[in-house]
């Protein structure tokens, strides 16, 4: 979705809603954006629904501002509380059915490659911990072993919140939720863990206290996925509405995490640490956004 | 009455930490001529992350 094809004809120009012009005026394609530029153009055209205080929502935002050449990004997501915004970033949407998220992604990735094969398209996974993690774990497994060229990001919010409070596979151990009274009986599925092994080639556990390393890994992620393999990043987006805590404590309570369960790490094969080193000396080559294919 | 964030320009440093804290999107935005932030009190939600980010105390939420 380039800008070129989102420009209305003249004379429709006018009669377009204030949130369509912006987005073709100030929205975040053409040009090289990062998250030092938020608040300078639009990432996310509309308001979302989301609780004040959302560490999903900012998650989001972050995600959206940090991708290297949005117009050519095609997200892929899943129901739960990360779809809310993501319907309303100025970029490729596509929804699936709860947990197919990794298999369509690796489908439309293959098509794209054959459809645009001069021109990288970034095919990216934003889903929760629920999508990822509980019921799309074998499809997201999966894509890993069969070394799909896709990122995968998962918003970490430990709990299936869209839906009331009930246990997630990625809440602590002895975690009480409105829908689990008796405290969570397992700990926490390991996907990092997992995703070392099943094949990607870079990984990183950010929460969203530090802005500018999530956008950093998220950047890194995806420039990876284009060129050699499946790449993972776990953002831990606490959230206020139901783990009771007041909405302006989100940050704090990232922060806490991070020095707690949610420590940063991250992991890469030796084929990445030296694409990651090319990309530093000759960064121009390839963060550019690539010219539109022709139809 | 609705709970928003509000700016003291003067105290504003330009930081642009409240800007890369908030969930909402287009609430706060920089404005590079005069170098400090503007709110869009429409769109906030009044959450407060901004305010505990803001190592100026230039933001205030109102209601509080």
């Amino acid at each position: 979705m380039s800008t070129k094809i989102i420009t209305p004809v003249a004379e429709f120009a006018e009669l377009l809603p204030q949130e369509y012009k912006d987005l073709v005026a100030r929205g975040p394609h053409g040009g090289r954006r990062s998250v030092r530029d938020l608040g300078t153009f639009k990432e996310i055209v509309d308001e979302h629904p989301h609780c004040a205080g959302c560490g999903v929502a900012l998650a989001v935002r972050l995600l959206a501002a940090a991708l290297p050449s949005p117009a050519d990004t095609l997200i892929v997501g899943t129901p739960g509380c990360s779809f809310f915004s993501l319907v309303q970033t100025a970029l490729n949407y596509s929804n699936t059915a709860f947990g197919n998220q990794n298999a369509v992604a690796a489908g439309l990735k293959r098509m794209l490659a054959i459809r645009f094969p001069q021109v990288h398209k970034d095919v990216v996974v934003v889903a929760g911990d629920g999508g990822i993690a509980d019921i799309g774990l074998d499809m997201t497994l999966h894509s890993w072993f069969r070394r799909e060229k896709i990122t995968t990001v998962m918003l970490d919010n430990e709990v299936y919140a869209n839906t009331g409070g009930q246990e997630s596979g990625m809440s602590r151990l002895g975690r009480v939720l409105n829908m689990a009274p008796r405290g969570k009986l397992f700990p926490k599925i390991p996907v990092f863990e997992l995703a070392k092994v099943s094949g990607c080639v870079y990984g990183a556990r950010v929460t969203v206290a530090g802005p500018y390393r999530l956008g950093r890994v998220v950047r890194n992620a995806v420039l990876l996925a284009r060129e050699l393999g499946p790449t993972y990043v776990q953002v831990y987006a606490p959230c206020p509405t139901n783990m009771k805590f007041p909405p302006d404590q989100t940050l704090k309570a990232a922060k806490e995490a991070e020095k707690d369960h949610y420590s940063f790490e991250e992991f890469m094969s030796t084929e990445a640490a030296e694409y990651l080193a090319r990309l530093k000396t000759a960064p121009e080559e390839r963060e550019e956004a690539p010219e539109p294919a022709k139809p | 009455m609705y709970v928003t964030v509000r700016v003291e320009v003067e105290k504003c440093s330009g930081c642009k930490l409240c800007i890369v804290s908030c969930p909402d999107p287009n609430v706060l935005a920089f404005i590079p001529e005069a170098k400090h932030v503007v709110v869009n009190e429409h769109r906030c939600k009044g959450c407060g992350l901004c305010a505990t980010v803001c190592p100026e105390e230039a933001l205030t939420v109102s209601g509080n």
